[in-house]
Parts: C-alpha cells; structure tokens; sequence
C-alpha cells in the first residue's frame, strides 16, 4: 500500500520538473491531491501505478489524456475540476466586480484627455507639468492594461472550463494551464487591490522613516535600533532602496535616533501606516538579573517629495528656525562641524529636524522640505484644505498613538492594536517580514475610510 | 609687536602656517602706514602656493580589502567614543556624538563605492574580501583621524573641504574655514538685489576673503552680470580663493586680488554698490583661549582684530565711505554684542557722522548681534 501511495506522489512531482508553471499551482491543490491519493481504489496494481507515473509527462506532450486515462484518475481529475469551475467562477465575478468599479468608461476619456494634451505642441514648455502628465498617463495606462489583462485570464480559464465539460473527457495539461492562469490571477487580483487601497496622493512617492528611542536609556535605545534594522530588511525584501541618512548612537548600545530614506514606488504608501508608537516587552538585555522589560519608540513616516512637487508657502513668521548653536561667542571664536536645523511650524506645533547635512543651508532647506511634506500627510489625513486648517493637539494624539506590541517574553506575540492582525513569529517580523501587518493595516484603513464616507 | 607672540607659539606647529609668519607685520591693518609694507609683498608670491586637493576630488588610487576599512573603521570609532573620558578640560573637550558623524564624512569622502557597506557591516552579509577604492590609501586615514583627535586638527582641514550654503569649498591650513554665521551675509546680499536690481549692476567688493565663500556665494546671488573682487593679504588665502571661483566657474565674475584691505581696489574709489567682510574680530586676549581646533590650526591673520578687536573693523568703516558709491551697501561680521555697537556708534561719530543711512545691528541664529548693515549716504 505504502508503494502505492508513494507511485504516483513521486509521478506527479516528476511530471511537475518537466513543466515549471506546474510548480506555482501545485502548493494550495497539493490537500486535495493527497486526499485523493491516499484513498486508492483496492484493485490499484504496482503496474498499473507505473503506467500512471508517464502518463502526466505523456499528457503535457500531446495534450490528450483520456487514451491512457483509467476510471479512478478520472476520479481525482475530476474533483480537481469541480474545484477549479468553483475557482474560475469566483474570479469571474471579482473580474467583473473590480471592472465595474475602476469606471472603464471614465479611464478611457482620462486616458484621451492626457493623450490629446501630450500631443500639444506646447507640452514640453514646463517640463516638470510633462512630466507629470506622463507619469500620470502611464498609470492609467497601466491599470486599463491590468483591468483588459483580467477579463483576458479569466475568460481563458473560462473556455477551458466549458471545453472541458463539453469534451466529457479530462485533458490535464489544460486543466493546469487553467489552474496556474486562476492563481496567477488572484495574485494580480489581490496586488491590484491593494494598489486600490494605495490611492492617497503621496502613496507612491518614497518614504522618509524617523525613528526615535522613547524614555527608558539604553532598553530603548536597543529598541529603536531593532525597528531601524527591522525597516531595512523590509526595504530590501522590497527591493526598495533604502539608505540611513542620519544616525545617532546610544550611550551603550542602540540609537537615540535615525532617519532612513526608502526610495522607490509605493513606499509611502505601504509603510506610512507604520508611524505611531512602537511596544516591546522582553527580557532586558542590559540587565544583569534579566528582568521583564517594556520600551517604546516612536516611528515617524513622511513622503520622500521632490523639492519642486511640495508646492505649498509657509509665511516666514509661521516657523521657529532654531540652529544648533555653536557655543559661547559663535563666529570666528568656535569651529563646530555640527548645523543642525530644527523647524517648528508655529500654528499647529509640529517639528522637524535635520542634521545630516554638512552645511546650514542644506540642512535648512531639507528640514524644510520634510516640515512642508509633513504638514502635507497631516493635512490630508485630517481632510483639511489649508494648513491653516490643520489641528495640532489632533496631531500630537494620532502620531503618538501606540500601534504595535512586539512581545518577546513570557511568550511570543506581535500583535497590531488597530487591526487586531497577529503572529507568534516575531523573528521573521524583526526580519522585515512586515506585509501581513501592512495589509491589514490598509484594509482597516480602506473599511474605515468607506464608513466615514457613507456616514457623511 | 607683542601680540605676534602667541600666534608665532601656536602656528609653529604647522608647516602651512609659515607664510604667514613673514607677513604678520602686515596684520596691523588700520595703521595706513601698513599699506606700504603689504605693497612691497611680491605679488608674484601666491603663484607659486598650489593649494591642495581635498581628499573627496582625489584620484581613487588606492584599493584595499573591506575588513581592513572596517577594522580601521572599528578603530576610529573606538577612538571617538573614548574622547570624553580622556579628556581633562572641561571647557574644551570633543563630543563623541558629532565625532561619529565627521567620521561618516571622512568615510563619504574618502571611499568611492557605497558608504553604507562600511557603516552598516553587520547588516551586510559580505565576507570582507571585496576591494573597496580608497582615494586615500589607509595609513594616511589612520593618520588623518588621529590627527583630528589627537592633534584637534579642524576636520575641515583633514578633509580639505568645508560645505558652506550650497558650495563645497576647499580649505586648508593658512585660510579661515567658513563659518555657518557667515551664510547669512550672502542671504543678506540675496535679499537685498531681490528688493532692488541696481545692486547686481555695480561692483561688489569682499575683503579678506580667505576661501573665497562670501565672494563666491554673492557672485552666485548676483547672477550673470556681476562683479566682485575679492583681496586677501594671505598667499595662501589668494591661492585657495582662486582655486575655489574656478572650481565654480565664477573667474568671468569674481576677480581676486592680493594685498590688504583696499589696497588692491585703486580706482575704484566711489564705484562699488556693495561692500562685505568677515575681517579678524576677536580681541588678541581671548586669543590663547580659543576652542583648540581654532587657536591652534586657524591663522592669526584672520582671527586677530587687536586690543578690543576693531582694529580691521574700524579701518573698513573708513574705507566704506570712500570706497561705495551714494546708496551702496555695507555689511560687516563683528564679534557681536558690545562690538557691533561700539561699529555704529564710531559710524555715526567724528569724521564718518552723515556718511552712512539706516545702520543696522543684525543677529545671527544664536541671537548674538553679529553683523553691521548700513548703506552709504
């Protein structure tokens, strides 16, 4: 029986070598398969189990299976078919369903808009408005090219399915072929969603992440510098590009702060969910009898926005420009390195600083441009027009709040405040394996947003 | 005389400070007997100063394997963080916490690839064999970082560059290394052509220009159609100042000159719209207490204003009255508080009474009243 068992099992993975895609649908079918194997019909001969063994390699060949086909491959054939109609059927209405909602219509006149404009002899007068339009024309390229691709897939699928039926026969390849187009379709599916959910205007810029130790020495400290590897990782799992741009180091261990940029598509918009405060309860390290610990540091997140793209004026007498002195009688008399600038926006309290660069000016105009982006997130999240609008005691609350528990002892959990989203696997989340939260975040951002939306 | 004393002790430990020694009669400035001495300074002499190349314009010529940067790194990093407790003055110590950062700079500066794989070596999975391009071969980084710690040479000079508003200025030992206060004379300058363009016709002069950084950052507010000399009395400061307006293709704008003061401006009396200068100001007693990095690295030329500190302060009021034309425009860094007062309260006495308008007191970010601002009547 244990040969038996075994024969095919060993069949289907040499089958699935001889064709790659096979490998990316095998995985979530694999249950199904088992269950079907495990229960071969009783006149099941170690012959007939080698015959089967070529006959997938033999079926991905000449796409027809039913000469070789017995009655109990047939069997599992067709369960897995019944599964994949319920599959191609629910993919269907989520095509239909994400299409009616993208407003075709409307993308198609958007899309003549900027087109007709591109053609303008005047385009490229101002060249960073070309740009834009560009860029933004590419987009809505993009996503009418994703929206024609789904019907596309689906529709294959679709035929496969109805060939199928009407063949009253069962060709495997074909049914592998519609297997690996639905999988692939519920991940563009779910990608596109989730880009969906990314329609704030400053989601697809880069990412500026500053995060700072809270109170409590070196524990947080230690901390801080955990969630600055733990961002990194997350970049670089990305492909993003990521760079410590301003870094300073704890007393013992850790860092008292840092500033990483992420650099490419999306960035902000994945990660801005992440700012708020940060938990840890674990074991100190720093403490000889090992007792239980809570620290927290503060995750800070604003778009990456080119100096040109923050358009908006702040009055000069709305900003406290504060410099890092250089000590005593200033001037000629002292030489310090060190221009650390540091921008308080008056009305609504919030501040900047910026201490990378290597001169005044330049950190000036960089702590500037991070104020102006700042005020810009908090303007939208606040549904203010103007930054006048913007309430600073709101801010103060919201960028604060505590968002995340990381615990490491007694036992293993992280556990997301606003979603409710867990898991006891906080190595691979310290690791950057961070999407899971992110999405969950986006979702109960989404539902959120949808909410409000229908209560106003 | 006796002032020149302490500068000699203190420059004698620098080979590039030299030249200057045999100057220092000259630094007397407001005596006009002092012109002719600077006169007979052979103007041939700054031709023959090559100022040196900042390690970030270097040529990547040396390569060595990564553990060998990172163990000079780890090095550097030990050295930095052990400063405090090393120390024994209280008034004058290194902070270990912008120490770390220079030596961030010191590595952008001196490694062509990615600075990030030798700053972030445990996140790296790299074994340490690859070669990184160096554009200063390693002993001469052990010996550079050392020098900053030990010797507390200015990291502006162990770099050869100080980043000044926009500009990357190459310095070095002989030229006063550009302070942040001083940005706000061009910011000052920018505002006012931006208010009135007649400003960006006329000659501009900057006095004691040292690395040339006031010279160049106006000549870059004034756009195409300025002019701005630039006089120095250092060789060595005349050399690094056109060094640096070539750097920036400024040589078709900003002329530079040597000798002191106004000497080199002779017939231009009446001419200029605008007038600036970051002249010596601190009183020759404060002078032996400077912060190390100052007292002990920077030129006396341009630190030392004699007894109160006004001597050179004093001689430019005077020159503004006959330099600038009717409207033209003066701004002057002083060492703050009872000086910039003791400046216009000379300006609005005596001889100079009824030669300036609208003299103005401005303060630097730290609030110190730092500069002298007026116009010419």
């Amino acid at each position: 029986m244990v040969l038996t068992v075994l024969g095919p099992l060993a069949g289907r993975s040499f089958a699935i070598t001889g064709k790659p895609n096979l490998l990316l649908l095998r995985p979530t079918n694999l249950p199904l398969l088992r269950l079907s194997l495990l229960l071969p019909p009783p006149h099941f001969s170690s012959s007939s189990s080698s015959c089967r063994l070529r006959s997938p390699i033999f079926a991905a060949q000449e796409s027809n299976l039913s000469v070789s086909n017995e009655n109990e491959t047939s069997e599992w054939l067709m369960q897995d078919f019944y599964t994949l109609r319920k599959d191609v059927e629910i993919a269907s209405a989520r095509v239909e369903e994400i299409r009616a909602s993208a407003g075709l219509e409307q993308l198609e006149q958007e899309i003549a808009n900027l087109e007709s404009k591109a053609t303008d002899t005047s385009f490229w007068d101002d060249r960073t408005k070309a740009q834009e339009t560009l860029s933004a024309l590419n987009d809505l390229k993009d996503r009418m090219r994703l929206l024609s691709e789904f019907k596309t897939m689906v529709e294959d699928a679709e035929t496969i399915v109805k060939l199928t039926e009407e063949m009253d026969s069962t060709d495997v390849s074909l049914l592998e072929e519609a297997m690996g187009i639905i999988k692939d379709l519920n991940k563009s599916l779910d990608r596109f969603e989730l880009t969906q959910l990314l329609s704030g205007p400053y989601d697809k810029e880069g990412a500026v992440v500053y995060i700072t130790a809270g109170a409590g020495g070196t524990d947080a400290q230690d901390w801080a510098d955990m969630l600055l590897r733990m961002y990194m990782r997350w970049g670089e799992k990305q492909r993003y590009k990521t760079k410590v741009v301003e870094m300073s180091n704890g007393e013992e261990a850790g860092i008292k702060s840092a500033t990483l940029e992420i650099e490419g598509r999306y960035a902000y918009g994945y990660i801005s969910g992440e700012k708020g405060t940060h938990r840890i309860v674990r074991q100190s390290p720093f403490n000889s009898k090992g007792l239980r610990q809570t620290s927290f540091s503060g995750v800070e997140v604003m778009p990456l926005l080119p100096e040109e793209a923050v358009g908006i004026e702040i009055p000069e007498e709305d900003l406290d420009i504060s410099f890092t002195r250089a000590g005593g009688k200033g001037g000629q008399n002292v030489n310090k390195v060190e221009t650390a600038v540091r921008i308080t926006h008056i009305p609504t309290g919030v501040a900047v600083r910026c201490t990378e660069e290597r001169s005044q000016l330049a950190n000036k105009t960089r702590a500037l441009i991070r104020l102006k982006a700042k005020l810009l997130v908090i303007a939208e999240e606040q549904r203010a027009t103007e930054i006048k609008e913007i309430r600073g005691d709101a801010v103060k609350a919201e960028w604060g709040q505590q968002i995340r528990n990381y615990v490491f002892h007694p036992y293993k959990l992280v556990k997301d405040v606003r979603t409710g989203h867990e898991t006891s696997d906080i190595t691979s989340v310290m690791d950057g394996d961070l999407d899971p939260f992110i999405k969950a975040y986006l979702k109960h951002k989404y539902t959120l947003a949808m909410a409000s939306a229908v209560t106003n | 005389m006796i002032r020149i004393f302490p500068s000699l002790r203190f420059t004698s430990l620098l080979s590039a400070a030299k030249p200057l020694c045999s100057y220092s009669p000259a630094r007397e400035p407001p005596q006009y007997a002092s012109f002719t001495e600077a006169k007979s300074s052979p103007q041939t002499n700054s031709l023959s100063i090559t100022p040196k190349t900042p390690l970030f314009l270097r040529t990547p010529s040396h390569a060595t394997s990564l553990s060998e940067v990172w163990k000079w790194h780890d090095w550097a990093k030990d050295l930095a963080s052990s400063v405090e407790e090393s120390s024994t003055n209280s008034e004058d110590i290194l902070d270990s916490v912008i120490l770390h950062r220079e030596l961030k700079w010191l590595i952008e500066d001196s490694i062509v690839d990615d600075p990030l794989v030798i700053l972030h070596k445990s996140e790296i999975a790299d074994n340490g064999e690859k070669n990184v391009k160096l554009r200063a071969s390693l002993e001469e980084l052990y010996d550079l970082w050392r020098q900053r710690i030990e010797k507390r040479r200015p990291f502006q000079y162990v770099v050869g560059c100080e980043h000044w508003r926009d500009l990357v200025l190459c310095v070095e030992e002989g030229v006063l290394i550009p302070r942040p206060e001083t940005e706000l004379i061009v910011d000052m300058v920018e505002e006012l052509v931006a208010r009135d363009e007649w400003f960006k016709k006329g000659f501009w002069a900057d006095l004691g220009t040292g690395s040339g950084a006031i010279a160049i950052g106006i000549a870059k507010v004034l756009g195409s159609s300025g002019r701005v000399i630039a006089t120095d009395l250092s060789p060595v400061a005349i050399a690094v100042a056109g060094h640096n307006v070539q750097r920036y293709s400024l040589e078709g704008m900003i002329e530079v000159r040597e000798g002191s003061w106004f000497e080199p401006l002779k017939g231009l009396e009446g001419k200029l719209v605008g007038l600036v200068s970051n002249p010596p100001y601190i009183p020759s007693d404060d002078i032996p207490g400077l912060q190390a990095e100052v007292g002990r690295h920077e030129p006396k030329l341009a630190l030392d204003g004699g007894i109160d500190g006004t001597d050179s302060l004093l001689h430019l009021c005077h020159g503004a009255s006959r330099m600038l034309q009717r409207g033209g425009f003066f701004v002057f860094e002083t060492n703050g508080e009872k000086q910039s007062k003791m400046i216009v309260d000379y300006m609005m006495s005596n001889d100079l009474k009824d030669c300036f308008s609208d003299l103005k007191i401005v303060s630097d970010f730290a609030g110190i009243n730092r500069f002298v601002t007026g116009f010419r009547l």
